[in-house]
């Protein structure tokens, strides 16, 4: 005879956790107000660098993103961007380059190489590198780095200046992309670092274990096991490095010679973009109409900072399910 | 005919210490694996006269992977080879970040120290000019303008933050997502862009002038994302049955927060705290943008205000040996700031060891 199922549905009772006494609506309403203020800012941000810089966006048109000439001496003044942005790029690939493999290096060496103590210590180093301000950076890169850096380029130019890349037809190498580069990657290695170290100390054990039973070494166990099951995570922090190194201003400023003219990929030549370092440049002694230009320049820079760092947040977070 | 099987264990070899992780003889041969390559390195580099940079990258790292991976090769077989490249090119890669990070200390204590002293601390910049001896004037009004601005900041920042991370980790909203995406997103605004935002808001409207009021308000998007972000983790690592507890007592959930979640994460948001502090206290363009700076001192946070970062800019931008000095000396009153910062947040997040029982006999 078949027993009949005389408990309660097994489905779990829902469970109501809408605040009811006053005083939890108004906790809850602030911490909602504290998140809207969130939105709000970057909203506010848009709307205030659109509102006023409306008229040079309007004066200058399709040609203020695309044009290659900044001058506020005609009148009306010329004012086009072009050069800056891909400067911009050109700058943060090359730091990117530079930084992903030492970051990677790094993260790779704290999680399965040193003892916990050695790795604490490696830590601190890399949280201490994260806090440097971007403007000791820039003092130490223009007195100390720059020279340096300088003499690499110049042996980039002598030995490998066949290259499209690294010919120069001056003497000067100070003020290129290449060394930009350089101290843009000094500041994004912390970041990648940081965001490639917490996934793999999350990875699953199991699988490096199972790699290893197999027969595989550490060679093999990296570029079959933990390459693959982190990649996207490592894409995500390099994308946070990548905007970071986009909105870089002091520190660059120091080490790049801003010139009004595409430099396409030619990265030891002194002459690149950014145009967060020629924002802060200008700024001093602009006139109205340049300064409504340096607001839409800000614009173009918010706006393209803001995607990549968005996607760059929602690779990240979905990489990271265990921060749920 | 049959096969004698021996019943004798098996032939260990003599010096086998099998409760060591290495042995004696691996030891001196990762010794001799690595200290031929520097040696060969030298001697190549003074033969050939080749330039440094140049050795280290086509002469040093080629012999450096040959040489370990001929160890690895005799150890491990073919796989041994692999593992050997990929331990050398981990190592040298680490080692140049410790290399360029030490760099940008040493430099900063080195030529800093020349410049600190206690006058250097405590005076102002009142005529004092590009090339004035290092014995008059200083940042002690850069110093506290900093100090004004970044704790104005922080007492706008803490309600935010925390408001943020408890919405994230106490609330069961839909919107939470994408707020976390946002705030991360907000982590890489650019600082210039935070100084142009607060400039077109405030001041091409004419609220306020140059300020150091304008100035905090440009810092706040900067600070409160690492805030946000760090608060979040910290409450997250409260034990939920902690807070369950208090509710199931019949707390309401403010009191169930403020009385038993926050003096449970109480280290972990003082940390979120500093470390956005330390985020911020070297922010330089948003204050060129909307606080501008002064030569004396003022506590007026309506009018203009000078701060380290300005000082450095400002300084740097004259170009004579004097100035750079100053320089590298506010630097390393901004870099000693970031340092004590960064111990006070060290030691609030250690975790407290549970202190060992001693074992009865």
């Amino acid at each position: 005879m078949p027993v009949k199922d005389l408990s309660p549905s097994l489905e779990r009772r829902k469970l109501v956790t809408k605040p009811f006494s006053r005083a939890d609506k108004v906790f809850y309403g602030i911490t909602k107000a504290a998140s809207g203020m969130a939105v709000a800012i970057v909203g506010l941000i848009l709307v205030f660098l659109f509102a006023s810089s409306w008229p040079a966006l309007q004066a200058q048109g399709i040609d203020f993103i695309t044009g290659s000439t900044w001058d506020s001496s005609q009148d009306p003044g010329v004012f086009q961007l072009g050069p800056m942005i891909w400067g911009s790029f050109l700058i943060a690939f090359n730091g990117v380059f530079l930084a992903v493999p030492m970051a990677i290096s790094i993260a790779y060496l704290i999680v399965f190489m040193l003892s916990s103590r050695m790795a604490k210590i490696a830590t601190v180093l890399i949280d201490l590198l994260a806090s440097t301000p971007s403007i000791v950076i820039g003092l130490w890169g223009f007195i100390v780095f720059a020279p340096i850096a300088a003499h690499w380029a110049e042996l980039l130019n002598r030995y490998l200046g066949f290259l499209p890349f690294f010919k120069v037809e001056t003497e000067n190498f100070l003020g290129s992309p290449f060394i930009a580069g350089w101290i843009t990657a000094v500041m994004i290695v912390p970041i990648i670092a940081s965001v490639t170290r917490e996934i793999f100390s999350q990875m699953d054990r199991d699988l490096i274990n199972a790699g290893l039973a197999l027969g595989g070494g550490r060679a093999s166990t990296f570029f079959r096991i933990i390459l693959p099951t982190s990649g996207g995570g490592i894409v995500g922090g390099t994308l946070l490095g990548f905007g970071r190194a986009l909105g870089e201003t002091v520190a660059i400023l120091f080490v790049l010679n801003i010139v009004f003219d595409y430099n396409w990929f030619n990265v030891t030549k002194p002459e690149g973009g950014s145009v967060a370092s020629m924002i802060l440049s200008k700024f001093g002694e602009a006139g109205p109409a340049e300064i409504e230009a340096l607001l839409a320049s800000g614009l173009v820079l918010f706006v393209i900072t803001l995607l990549v760092n968005w996607l760059a947040a929602f690779i990240v977070d979905k990489a990271q399910p265990w921060r749920k | 005919m049959e096969k004698v099987i021996s019943l004798s264990p098996v032939a260990r070899p003599a010096k086998a210490e099998p409760w060591k992780t290495s042995s004696q003889s691996r030891i001196w041969q990762v010794i001799f694996a690595s200290v031929t390559p520097a040696l060969l390195t030298l001697g190549i580099t003074l033969a050939f006269q080749i330039e440094p940079p140049v050795a280290l990258l086509v002469v040093f790292l080629p012999i450096q992977i040959i040489s370990a991976g001929a160890l690895g090769l005799k150890e491990f077989g073919k796989r041994g080879f692999a593992d050997a490249a990929l331990i050398v090119a981990v190592v040298f890669f680490a080692t140049l970040v410790l290399v360029l990070l030490l760099s940008v200390l040493w430099s900063v204590i080195s030529f800093g120290s020349k410049a600190l002293s206690l006058s250097f601390i405590s005076q102002n910049n009142v005529y004092i000019s590009a090339t004035t001896s290092l014995e008059y004037g200083g940042i002690g009004h850069a110093l506290l303008g900093t100090l004004l601005i970044v704790s104005l900041t922080t007492v706008a920042t803490i309600p935010l933050g925390l408001g943020i991370a408890v919405f994230l980790t106490e609330t069961r909203s839909k919107a939470r997502n994408a707020i976390r995406v946002l705030i991360q997103a907000m982590s890489g605004l650019p600082s210039v862009v935070a100084g142009l935002f607060i400039y077109s808001a405030l001041i091409v409207s004419g609220v306020t002038g140059y300020s150091g009021l304008a100035g905090s308000l440009a810092l706040l998007p900067l600070m409160l994302p690492t805030v946000a972000r760090i608060a979040e983790e910290a409450l997250r690592l409260v034990p939920a049955e902690l807070r369950n507890g208090a509710l199931a007592l019949g707390a309401p959930a403010y009191r169930a927060f403020f009385q038993v979640t926050l003096p449970a994460a109480k280290s972990g948001i003082i940390t979120a705290l500093i470390l956005g502090i330390a985020r911020i206290i070297g922010e330089t363009a948003p204050l060129i943008l909307t606080a501008s700076t002064t030569n004396g001192t003022t506590l007026n946070m309506f009018g203009a205000m000078p701060s380290l970062p300005y000082y450095i800019y400002e300084f740097l931008g004259n170009g004579f040996d004097t100035s750079t000095q100053r320089a590298w000396g506010a630097a390393l009153v901004i870099l000693i700031l970031v340092g004590i910062l960064f111990t006070i947040a060290r030691v609030l997040t250690r975790k407290k060891k549970p202190k060992a029982k001693k074992r009865k006999k």
